[in-house]
């Protein structure tokens, strides 16, 4: 990341991080004594992420003045920087390959393990290698590939993890 | 002494037979190309190998893990030699002076070198992780609730320090946030559930493996794939054996780095790629030959590579005499030496001092198997590089699925690993390292613990945290660590300096 980009990221976080710490204070402070049942106060299960929280807040302090001197303020969000982000062959080729791997994740445990892992592998190849400009029949090799790969690295998982591990395959 | 050496005869012998040695070359061959692979590195292959060999016997499955984290942080060097990029972090410095020996046409020669380092560099790590472990051991059977209180804060300072030199703030941050999550779920001493709402999955806590294969592991997976694709050209492999001259030219930067590594490992959560650098930076800085170095040199590239590699037994010091890891893979070695019942720490050499004995031996197997396959089947193994990283990285991200599963059987723990991946790509992106999280997530429970107990004994009086001498020391390092990296104390130092000198050379005039 820029450094320009970065001090506005600071910026953000800088924020995210003050409030998280100051939640995580107040539930901290928020969480019993066991006085009443004669614990010692010190032993309160608060102390420790009460702490942990005050540090973060003034952590997040910190990073607020210094991202503020270095005007990671200046934050204009328009349309066209929007357009450019989304473009960025960088950022689609990770939005690809995050919403796979998110749907395969929540697809588990609803379809059949196996099933599901061929499909992910199979359309996670297909995704980067199959041009949808050239004709499908000239692209046999890469889905014949594709689905080959599938196949044998799903069986493998699924017959190592179920049958030499025995774990119930979610 | 002796019985020391007859202690490791003794678990050589158990270790030298055919089955085992079958499990460390293959385990130690895939550790050499997880760590070549660009994108795949020490700690996801330790990670992904732990979900593997669960089922195993305890020293069966740390001898594996052990072999895959030597085999892949040496693994790191032929990328870093063949194509510039380094394997694992671990192997950056060996970019420097590895890629223009290649660019020379002595890549074969630059790869039997950097074998031959690691070698070397790993073996003089052992020797140290032998004679320390036991001192160390020792020494801290006298630490209590204070002293482990300041080891937790320690580790967390330094580690904060040193992964993130540009911007020490985002390390220390990045520990905190782990030292947060190791507190959710139910704390020990009242069984209370903290920062739960109501969810049960929550009230167990977050689990280490799966946090630490989301932060290594699906997170790499997302950086991999969102970096533009490289470019990989062949290079002409020739002469791998390195003369003998050229080691024995330069065995004051092997032991030099050898010993730099080890220390620089022992520190908790910095790892080998900081070992690399310093041995790196302190061999510059004593050689006759400066002017080489980022230009092919062989001292500088036997720098890195000694230092990165005795950087693994360092690491493992503290993970046997304190429970404290001294890398990120050290740290699922940690993970995996709980999940198969040893209890690592102060106590191990009381309860089972054995067990330093086999890890020993396990780090001299998998060191002479690196070194063995090393040298050979280098052109054959090179060729796995021009494996697509839209092919490979679908099947790690499922070993990463199935590996978090597979330890408990929770779909939780699948969604603990997606969550992590995604905190720890944003981590990445914004320059906060992720080591210092996942050395919080562990030492959380022993900040937790400790600082109450001592608060209870104490009824609150904060004192004994600085007056007793070793929490005293502690104090002063983590003080020392957090100032050395501002302006201001510079300044004043160096103010310092120049009056104590003036003064001395006034006294000498006089």
């Amino acid at each position: 990341m820029k450094d320009k980009n970065m001090n506005r990221a600071d910026f953000f976080t800088s924020i995210c991080l003050f409030l998280f710490g100051l939640v995580i204070l107040i539930l901290s402070i928020r969480m019993p004594t066991f006085r009443e049942l004669g614990a010692n106060p010190y032993s309160a299960p608060g102390i420790v992420p009460g702490i942990m929280g005050a540090i973060l807040s003034f952590m997040g302090v910190i990073l607020f003045i210094r991202s503020f001197i270095r005007q990671g303020y200046k934050i204009k969000p328009s349309s066209q920087a929007i357009k450019i982000f989304f473009k960025n062959d960088s950022i689609k080729r990770l939005l690809v390959a995050l919403f796979l791997s998110v749907f395969y994740v929540v697809l588990l445990g609803k379809i059949n393990y196996f099933l599901l892992t061929g499909m992910y592998i199979f359309f996670f190849v297909l995704a980067f290698e199959f041009k949808t400009k050239k004709n499908i029949f000239s692209q046999g090799k890469t889905l014949l590939f594709a689905f080959l790969e599938a196949l044998f690295i799903a069986a493998l998982i699924s017959f190592v993890f179920r049958y030499l591990f025995l774990v119930r395959l979610p | 002494m002796f019985q020391g050496l007859i202690q490791l005869g003794n678990e050589l012998s158990v270790f030298l037979t055919p089955k085992y040695i079958f499990d460390i070359l293959w385990s130690t061959q895939l550790g050499i190309i997880v760590g070549m692979l660009p994108g795949l590195t020490a700690t996801m292959g330790v990670a992904l190998m732990t979900t593997l060999t669960y089922k195993f016997a305890s020293s069966h499955a740390v001898l594996i893990l052990i072999c895959m984290y030597i085999g892949a942080i040496f693994g790191g060097s032929r990328t870093a030699i063949l194509i510039n990029i380094p394997g694992t972090p671990a192997n950056a410095a060996t970019t420097v002076d590895g890629y223009p020996l290649a660019r020379q046409g002595k890549a074969g020669y630059a790869m039997g070198l950097a074998t031959t380092s690691s070698f070397l560099g790993s073996m003089f790590g052992m020797l140290m992780l032998a004679i320390f472990t036991p001192l160390i051991g020792n020494a801290a059977l006298r630490f209590h609730s204070f002293e482990y209180f300041w080891l937790a804060i320690f580790g967390i300072i330094i580690c904060g320090t040193l992964t993130a030199p540009k911007d020490p703030l985002k390390g220390w941050i990045s520990g905190l946030f782990g030292l947060f999550v190791a507190t959710i779920g139910m704390e020990g001493m009242h069984a209370y559930r903290r920062f739960c709402f109501g969810n049960v999955d929550l009230a167990g806590g977050i689990a280490l493996l799966p946090a630490m294969i989301g932060v290594f592991g699906f997170s790499e997976v997302l950086i991999v794939m969102k970096q533009p694709e490289i470019r990989i050209v062949s290079s002409k492999i020739e002469r791998v054996i390195p003369r003998l001259k050229d080691i024995i030219k330069y065995w004051k930067t092997i032991i030099r780095s050898g010993f730099i590594g080890t220390i620089i490992g022992a520190i908790p959560g910095v790892g080998e790629d900081i070992g690399a650098w310093v041995s790196y930076d302190f061999a510059k800085k004593a050689s006759k030959e400066k002017e080489k170095f980022g230009k092919g040199s062989i001292e500088g590239l036997m720098a890195a590579e000694t230092g990165n590699n005795a950087a693994i037994p360092g690491a493992i010091i503290p993970v046997l005499a304190l429970a404290v890891p001294g890398s990120a893979p050290a740290a699922v070695l940690l993970g995996a030496m709980f999940i198969h019942g040893i209890r690592p720490g102060p106590l191990l050499m009381i309860e089972n001092p054995d067990f330093v004995y086999q890890v020993v031996t396990m780090i001299f197997l998998a060191t002479c198997a690196m070194f063995i396959l090393g040298l050979s089947f280098i052109r054959i193994f090179v060729k796995m590089l021009f494996i697509p990283r839209q092919k490979l990285m679908p099947v790690i991200f499922s070993l990463c699925v199935i590996g978090s599963y597979a330890l408990s059987a929770k779909m939780f723990d699948i969604l603990v690993m997606t969550v992590f991946g995604l905190i720890g790509y944003a981590m990445k992106e914004m320059d906060y390292p992720v080591a210092p999280t996942v050395l919080g997530i562990i030492l959380g429970d022993i900040l937790d613990n400790n600082l109450r107990r001592s608060l209870v004994l104490t009824d609150g009086n904060i004192l004994p945290f600085f007056t007793r001498p070793i929490s005293l020391v502690f104090f002063l390092f983590i003080l020392f660590t957090i100032f050395s990296r501002m302006k201001w104390f510079e300044t004043l130092l160096n103010n310092l300096k120049v009056i104590i000198i003036k003064s001395f050379v006034r006294e000498k005039a006089d």
